[in-house]
């Protein structure tokens, strides 16, 4: 695990390469035939890129994003992630880097319900093997920078929407990965909560983590660097911003 | 957070689910346990029956362990067999009817043993009667005899007291005058019936009671080798050609054959039935549990958890369910194992001494490894589930349902 909070470290490096996708598709075996999700995308992302990908639903955004997470693996093409590739690891490799270099946060936050958000986030480090002393110093200190102090020994029910999400913004951040993949974040939020998940994770992308969001909110795409334009699984457009 | 502690809050989050499945292995588990205890509990109490006094092998006119015919000149057998060198002693019972007067009540039926002197040859130690003595002392003279605990409670008799009877030894017909005996002890008898009611006494106590009209046969000879009984029933089969003559063991072995099988297959259908149960139950129960997390554990995958942390997870769950219940299993079995050692005791003909459920540590063994793989096969579908959970897959139905 990586110094700091989300917060890594901007200075050190962050404009490498962490995930290269090279021509990838991804069809998936359906019972009415093949169907090809994601078609021959080529992507860089970067340390401390912040990367928006929109599109309209069923466009292969989520795929992509799961192909980037290294969830799921191409079907044909090369994925690249911090130099290896992930086609050729196995299910216990792609977990290990997954747990130790990827964040994940959900539109529908999977916290479990029967841990404290204290719990929640200490959950991959505990994975990840880290004594138990420095896991709790590690989820304050992530409550702290997502805001939650004082809600450590809540559980999820005892939260609001937006609570959630922060706790599983700091869950995602536990083992300070390099790259932090959100899928429609503020999805089930209202809009003034969802500008305040969106500062959050501006503020994580800030201190040097690459971020990929995909979202159908405009205002959550639009903060970011880069925002790909998806359509039939193909990348349509990518602007700068 | 490992495997177990995981498990414990996911069946604390679901509370009556947790409790429904660990009671249900509790009752489950209490029947299991109790058809193990079945399944031997039998032979072990048979055994203890048979070794009570320290008699190792019972001689009979006829097929042991049960045969009512006499024993001709059984006191000169028993003479030729306590004289052998692999013989440390010989006890002869001759059984009668009797018939105990009580002060209000018609008389009490009952049976007499009558055994030979505890002396029968010159060894050191002290020869037991084929009874126990729970209080007062055993009966040494010829007015002297012991009873069993119904006999006393029945006719109000305590060490001490005097006993009226009339003992048939021959014939029902027979009119024999009353008999006037002290009580000494009040005994327990193993192989006595609960319907049963017993009296003891010396040779001699149940001649007297017979008008000295007892002949010289009896029913058992029960003899004691000295150190190797097979060694000593040979020698008593050769000297005694007409007799029969078979260690414990093999009374033992002769028992399990003929009466006990049956008890022996119930019990397998019933531990089989049992086990199959458990497993059915706790697979539904898990497989639930596991269905309406499909989400969660999809999202703990994706954030790097392996797919052995997830299947170890299920499987400690299933542990803890199985174990909690197991372990609530034990008392509640044993407490069942009484209350149908009691109904079964029931069963006429049935020794009052002999048990049905007989707690044994390798009984505690095989319960605990049934349990073991009930809960490893319960988990073996929902693990399967988890194992093979697509990511992706489920956590964008999730998103959508």
């Amino acid at each position: 695990m990586r110094s700091g909070l989300g917060a890594r470290d901007p200075g050190l490096g962050t404009r490498e390469v962490v995930v290269d996708a090279r021509a990838v598709s991804r069809v998936f075996a359906m019972p009415a035939g093949p169907v090809t999700a994601v078609k021959d995308v080529t992507l860089q992302v970067r340390g401390g890129d912040h990367v928006a990908v929109r599109g309209p639903s069923g466009c292969g955004k989520s795929t992509l994003l799961h192909m980037l997470g290294c969830v799921e693996t191409p079907s044909s093409g090369t994925l690249l992630f911090d130099g290896q590739d992930v086609g050729g690891l196995s299910d216990a490799r792609r977990s290990l880097l997954r747990l130790n270099q990827i964040g994940f946060v959900f539109q529908r936050f999977f916290l479990l319900p029967m841990l404290t958000a204290s719990e929640n986030i200490e959950l991959p480090m505990s994975e990840a093997g880290l004594a138990k002393a420095k896991r709790r110093a590690r989820a304050r200190e992530l409550l702290e920078y997502v805001g939650l102090a004082a809600r450590a020994d809540h559980r999820p029910s005892q939260l609001s929407g937006g609570e959630m999400q922060r706790v599983a913004i700091a869950r995602a951040l536990a083992n300070g990965p390099r790259l932090l993949l959100a899928d429609e974040p503020t999805g089930e939020l209202d809009e003034s909560t969802g500008a305040q998940i969106a500062s959050l994770l501006d503020r994580v992308n800030q201190g040097g983590t690459a971020l990929v969001i995909v979202t159908h909110d405009p205002a959550l795409a639009d903060r970011a660097a880069r925002v790909l334009m998806m359509r039939d699984g193909r990348i349509e457009s990518e602007q700068a911003q | 957070m490992n495997a177990v502690g995981f498990a414990w809050r996911s069946l604390v989050r679901q509370p009556a689910r947790a409790t429904l499945g660990i009671v249900g292995v509790a009752a489950v588990g209490a029947l299991l346990f109790d058809m193990l205890l079945l399944s031997r509990g039998l032979i072990v109490s048979m055994q203890d029956l048979l070794d009570r006094g320290g008699w190792d092998i019972r001689v009979s006119a006829g097929e042991l362990p049960v045969d009512s015919r006499f024993i001709p000149n059984a006191l000169d057998a028993a003479q030729v067999i306590a004289a052998l060198p692999s013989v440390e002693a010989a006890l002869v019972i001759r059984e009668a009817e009797a018939q105990v007067d009580r002060i209000s009540g018609p008389p009490l039926r009952a049976s007499f043993q009558g055994v030979t002197t505890r002396s029968s040859t010159s060894v050191g130690s002290a020869l037991r009667a084929p009874w126990t003595i729970m209080r007062g002392r055993d009966a040494e003279q010829p007015n002297e005899v012991v009873v069993d605990t119904d006999v006393a409670s029945s006719a109000g008799l305590e060490p001490g007291s005097q006993i009226t009877m009339r003992a048939s030894c021959l014939s029902d017909l027979e009119a024999l005058p009353v008999t006037r005996l002290q009580v000494v002890g009040i005994a327990e008898f193993p192989f006595e019936s609960t319907s049963e009611n017993t009296i003891g006494g010396t040779f001699d106590a149940l001649q007297a009671a017979c008008g000295g009209n007892i002949g010289a046969g009896a029913n058992l000879i029960l003899v004691r080798s000295t150190g190797d009984p097979d060694a000593a029933t040979a020698a008593i089969r050769a000297s005694q050609p007409g007799l029969r003559a078979a260690t414990n063991t093999e009374v033992l072995g002769q028992v399990q054959r003929t009466g006990f099988t049956y008890f022996r297959q119930i019990s397998s259908v019933l531990t089989t039935v049992t086990v199959s149960f458990a497993v059915l139950l706790i697979t539904v129960l898990l497989t639930v549990s596991v269905n309406q997390r499909l989400g969660e554990i999809a999202a703990l995958r994706a954030l790097g958890f392996s797919r052995t942390r997830v299947v170890k997870d299920v499987l400690a769950e299933s542990a803890l369910t199985v174990g909690i219940g197991g372990l609530l299993s034990l008392p509640l079995g044993l407490l069942l194992a009484s209350g149908l050692d009691r109904i079964l005791k029931g069963m006429p003909g049935i020794p009052a001494a002999l048990h049905f459920f007989v707690f044994e540590p390798q009984a505690l063994v095989v319960h605990v490894a049934l349990l073991v793989a009930t809960a490893l096969i319960a988990a073996l579908y929902p693990m399967r589930i988890v194992s093979r959970l697509p990511i992706a897959a489920t956590l964008r139905s999730e998103v959508m349902g």
